[in-house]
C-alpha cells in the first residue's frame, strides 16, 4: 500500500462540517474511482455514525475533533474512526424491528443500523479513552 | 436541495430535488409541513431528482406519513431511483408508504 491508498479528513463536532464530508467523498470517489453506489453508501454510513457522535457523543459543550481514515487495497475499502467522546459501542445497539407498521414505528432509531446494512463489516474498540469504529466494504468493480 | 410544489386536482406533489440529510432535513420538513398546515391533506412526493436520504430524511417521511394519517389524508411516494428505493427496502420503509413508478400512477392510486 502506497500513500496514495490513504486519505484522512478531520472533522469538528458541528453539523456543517458534513458538508466538507460530502465534498471529501465527491473527491474520493474519482480519485480512487469508486462506483457511484459505493460512494453514496459510504456517504449514509458515515452520516450516521459522525451524526451520532455529534449529537449524542459528548458530554460537555467543547470543541472536539473526529478523525476519519481512509485506507483501500484493490477490493477493499476500509475506514476507522475516531472520537473522543464518551464511551460508546454502536455494534452492541439492538436492531429496530422493521416489520413494524407506520404507526407502531418510532420516529428515529435506524441510523446505527443503516450503518451495518451498508457496511459489509462493522467493528468497535475502545482504547486510551477514545472510540474506534472500524467499517469494511468490498469494492465491487 | 430544492423543491418545487404544483397542484393536480385534490393533491399537493412535491417535486424534490438533492439531498435530504442531516443538514438538510429540517428545511424540507418545516416546507412540507407548511404545505399541510395550509389544508393540504393528499400529498405527493415525487423523488425523482431525490439522489440521497440518511436517516434524518427517512424520518421526515415518517412524521409526514403519521401526521396525514391521523387526519384521515393521503401520502404518497412516486420515482425512487433504484439507490433511494434500496434504503427504504433495507429500513423496511418499502412496506410502509405507498410508493408508485410513476407520478401518473401516484395520482391515480394504481401501482
Amino acid at each position: 500500500m502506497n500513500t496514495h491508498d490513504r486519505k484522512q479528513l478531520i472533522l469538528g463536532n458541528r453539523v456543517e462540517e458534513l458538508t466538507k464530508m460530502e465534498t471529501f467523498l465527491e473527491e474520493l470517489g474519482t480519485d480512487w474511482n469508486l462506483p457511484m453506489p459505493l460512494v453514496l453508501n459510504l456517504n449514509l454510513a458515515l452520516e450516521e455514525a459522525i451524526t451520532n457522535i455529534m449529537f449524542y457523543g459528548y458530554d460537555d459543550e467543547e470543541s472536539h475533533t473526529i478523525l476519519i481514515e481512509f485506507s483501500r487495497t484493490d477490493n477493499q475499502l476500509t475506514i476507522h474512526i475516531i472520537d473522543d467522546g464518551h464511551e460508546y459501542d454502536p455494534t452492541a445497539r439492538p436492531d429496530p424491528d422493521i416489520t413494524l407498521a407506520a404507526e407502531d414505528r418510532p420516529i428515529g432509531g435506524l441510523g446505527i443500523f443503516l450503518i451495518k446494512k451498508v457496511m459489509d463489516q462493522v467493528d468497535y474498540e475502545r482504547k486510551e479513552n477514545k472510540n474506534y469504529l472500524k467499517l469494511n466494504k468490498r469494492i465491487e468493480k | 436541495m430544492k423543491l418545487e410544489i404544483t397542484t393536480s386536482g385534490q393533491f399537493k406533489i412535491v417535486k424534490v430535488d438533492g439531498r435530504i440529510d442531516t443538514t438538510r432535513a429540517v428545511e424540507f420538513e418545516s416546507s412540507v409541513v407548511n404545505l399541510i398546515d395550509q389544508d393540504c391533506n393528499n400529498l405527493i412526493i415525487n423523488c425523482l431528482g431525490l439522489n440521497y436520504i440518511s436517516s434524518s430524511g427517512l424520518r421526515v417521511f415518517l412524521v409526514l406519513q403519521k401526521r396525514l394519517a391521523g387526519q384521515q389524508g393521503v401520502f404518497r411516494l412516486c420515482c425512487l431511483k433504484p439507490e433511494i428505493q434500496e434504503i427504504f427496502d433495507i429500513s423496511g420503509f418499502s412496506t410502509i408508504f405507498q410508493i408508485f413508478p410513476t407520478e401518473e400512477a401516484a395520482l391515480a392510486g394504481e401501482k
